[in-house]
């Protein structure tokens, strides 16, 4: 069994800091967590709906963009779509700082791929990769994705658990949202489905989520990928959730802040000659 | 080779930020994620001139069906299943190492590898890592040395030869069904009835195991494949 | 009130202004609800000309982090004989928080700087690396659902930095009298292209 190294001295640590992940705070922190009566930091985790159809060339990925920290919106609109590569895109729920990672980590791995091989990353490529690398940290990276691809085979679409089962799928929702969203789902979809059709399905599957999940909410991101375009994020394809008021109040009149001391530091732009000595 | 569990970041070396059972919140990041599980039913028979292996096809997450059409029997080579009952994953990736291992050694044998060989492989893995894995396969298959045969090998690693094997959640009801009903030398045709007429049993009465009736025939010359759905199934209730 | 986040106590808030941006922070240096060590603890660090990074959370981790920002800085100065835009820097620190997923420190940054096109620029992360962008105003420490809730009324598109000025420690004081952790006096740092506005501000001291 692989123990945590402990480093020695300075080098040791900058040793450790050269990839990967770093335990040296790790039993620092067992020990304060030991001194203080502990509640644990919140991370943020996108409480999620996340899902993705599969039609006859083309796959349609689907998601919300609240992200929550705890019972406190953290994100009113961010993007749970993640780009892997330009035929390759997946949709994330869990711990969002993982899903971040992992998927900027994969993304470099496609593209160095693709430039090594010369050809187009393959949707299973990315999901045995996904998968392997979740099962070897036995589901502490909580990555929830949904991914969606086409690629030389066709179009394909996987649902990847933060423990590193996947399952092929014709059409899935993921995150706390997906009871709701696959209602949806499997209410209307359907394999003969038009790419208008689908994507109207898969923003009322994730409307659904929005509406009737808590940890769900705001707008609805889209994304297309078709063989012959690759992938397409439509950016707030739907806002349901649109700020209803703004007040029209005046701004603070310039002196209501007390100050005690007040610096002001001049930039100014230094231009140095380059002098070439031999 | 085996000991691909070394890799894993050790559990105990995590901090724990939360002491067990706290109701503050049930998201602590460094806390693994809810395990995806098989609430299954397996059951694999012999007869005349090969085996029938057949399960059904829920695979869930606590209370929520996380896939309603699962493939729970998974090819490891031309002739040899596996039937995957526990952890999604574990078996998951036991699965893929051992069709990697298989097919290599296929490769240097320059011929059909043998059922005993890929359940070998299966319960080496699967014991030298008991303590991580939450699996129990089946694996069973037809060669030319032996026929068929099923190898059971379940929680701790045991690997043992049956004739006729049950696994998963829903196997606890009807184990007396099989031995009442289970004869040696049955046809291809009684043994495949009698096969899903016992995971179709099973999934009556076990709550995580259901959706479709998925069953595979291996004989010498090949493999066919059946599926039941879930509203034609052979039990009258 | 238990927990390494709100040991110490802060309110961090960041808002974009019309090609200006301003980074403010409390100055209280606490510990728990008990005892207050001092009320000039800094938690806002200049990264490069203009760019800061805001540091909420355990006093202990928000020095060793504000080392280590200095030192990679000065590292890639040397290395690359150029500056860090602020986007680079908010990649730079996910890295770096996300290396420790597994045994963090226990702050959370902001980041607030205007890059090459004098465009503000403003970001904030969750303890283990999770980068967020804003393009209004962005908020961190044991004051943040506080600061949440006044800066969604008080925040206006296209503030000069007056008016920036005049928003942000508004919204500072206001979060922070009813945060009991953080407080104490504040301080704020306004960036315009040309020049740096540093200002305390008298804040109520109980």
């Amino acid at each position: 069994m692989a123990a945590v190294e402990e480093p020695q001295d300075y080098l040791d640590v900058l040793q450790s800091h050269r990839g990967g992940f770093s335990f040296e705070n790790c039993k620092r922190n067992a020990y304060l967590a030991s001194q203080v009566a502990i509640k644990p930091p919140t991370a943020m985790k996108s409480g999620t709906t996340i899902c993705g159809i599969q039609l006859k060339d083309v796959v349609i990925l689907a998601a919300d963009t609240r992200s929550t920290c705890g019972p406190m919106v953290a994100d009113k609109n961010c993007e749970k779509l993640h780009f892997i590569a330009k035929n390759v895109y997946c949709a994330g729920a869990g711990t969002a700082a993982d899903l971040q990672h992992t998927t900027e980590m994969m993304e470099s791995q496609m593209e160095l791929l693709r430039m090594a091989t010369g050809t187009q990353p393959r949707v299973c490529t990315v999901v045995r990769r996904l998968s392997s690398m979740l099962f070897k940290y036995q589901g502490y990276v909580g990555c929830a994705l949904v991914l969606g691809g086409v690629d030389v085979t066709g179009p394909h679409l996987f649902q990847i658990y933060p423990h590193g089962s996947t399952d092929k799928l014709p059409f899935t929702s993921m995150g706390s949202g997906s009871l709701a969203a696959m209602a949806i789902l499997e209410a209307e979809y359907n394999e003969n489905l038009s790419v208008e059709e689908g994507k109207k399905l898969v923003a009322k599957a994730i409307r659904a989520g929005i509406f009737n999940d808590l940890g769900s909410g705001s707008n609805v991101d889209v994304c297309v990928i078709t063989k012959d375009v690759g992938g397409t994020i439509l950016r707030n394809f739907e806002k349901p959730n649109e700020r209803k008021f703004r007040a029209k109040h005046a701004a603070f009149p310039i002196g209501t802040t007390p100050i005690m001391k007040q610096e002001i530091t001049k930039l100014v732009s230094v231009e140095e000659d380059v002098v070439m000595r031999d | 080779m085996m000991d691909f569990m070394a890799q894993r970041p050790v559990g105990q070396e995590f901090v724990r930020h939360v002491e067990d059972g706290c109701p503050y919140r049930a998201d602590d990041v460094m806390k693994p994620e809810q395990a995806v599980s098989t609430g299954t039913t397996l059951v694999v028979a012999e007869f005349d001139g090969g085996v029938v292996m057949c399960a059904d096809t829920r695979t869930s997450t606590g209370q929520y069906c996380a896939n309603r059409a699962s493939r729970k029997i998974s090819k490891v080579h031309d002739r040899i299943f596996v039937c995957r009952s526990g952890s999604a994953a574990d078996t998951q990736a036991l699965t893929s190492f051992v069709l990697h291992y298989l097919g290599q050694h296929a490769v240097e044998l320059g011929k059909q590898p043998t059922v005993n060989t890929a359940a070998n492989l299966f319960k080496i893995m699967a014991y030298n890592n008991k303590d991580h894995l939450l699996a129990g396969l089946i694996v069973a298959g037809y060669d030319d040395k032996k026929g068929g045969q099923i190898y059971s090998i379940p929680l701790g690693g045991t690997r043992v030869r049956v004739p006729y094997a049950a696994d998963g959640s829903g196997s606890g009801y009807i184990k007396g069904f099989m031995d009442a009903n289970y004869r040696p030398g049955m046809s291809k045709a009684e043994c495949l009835e009698f096969v899903q007429k016992a995971t179709a049993l099973a999934i009556s009465r076990d709550g995580s195991s259901g959706g479709m009736v998925r069953s595979l025939v291996i004989t010498k010359d090949k493999v066919e494949e059946a599926v039941i759905e879930g509203n034609k199934l052979p039990v009258d209730l | 009130m238990s927990g390494l986040m709100e040991y110490n106590g802060s309110a961090i808030v960041a808002m974009a202004g019309e090609n200006c941006v301003g980074i403010a922070s409390d100055t209280r240096h606490g510990i728990r609800q008990l005892q207050t060590v001092s009320c000039n603890r800094q938690k806002t660090f200049q990264v490069t000309d203009q760019c800061y990074v805001g540091l909420s959370g355990l006093a202990t981790d928000v020095q060793t982090v504000s080392q280590l920002l200095n030192f990679r800085m000065k590292l890639f100065t040397l290395r690359e004989e150029r500056k860090m835009q602020p986007r680079m820097i908010g990649n730079m620190i996910a890295s770096m928080l996300y290396e420790k997923r597994f045994g963090p420190y226990f702050t959370e940054p902001v980041v607030a700087g205007l890059d090459g096109e004098h465009k503000p620029y403003l970001c904030t992360f969750d303890f283990i690396g999770c980068l967020s962008t804003a393009e209004d105003f962005v908020v961190s420490g044991t004051t943040a659902e506080q600061l949440f809730g006044v800066c969604e009324s008080f925040w206006r598109p296209g503030m000069n930095k007056d008016e920036l000025f005049e928003t942000l420690s508004q919204c500072l004081l206001s979060a922070a009298d009813r945060d009991c952790l953080a407080g104490w006096g504040g301080v704020v740092h306004i960036i315009t292209p040309d020049e740096i506005i540093t200002k305390k501000l008298k804040g109520r001291m109980d």
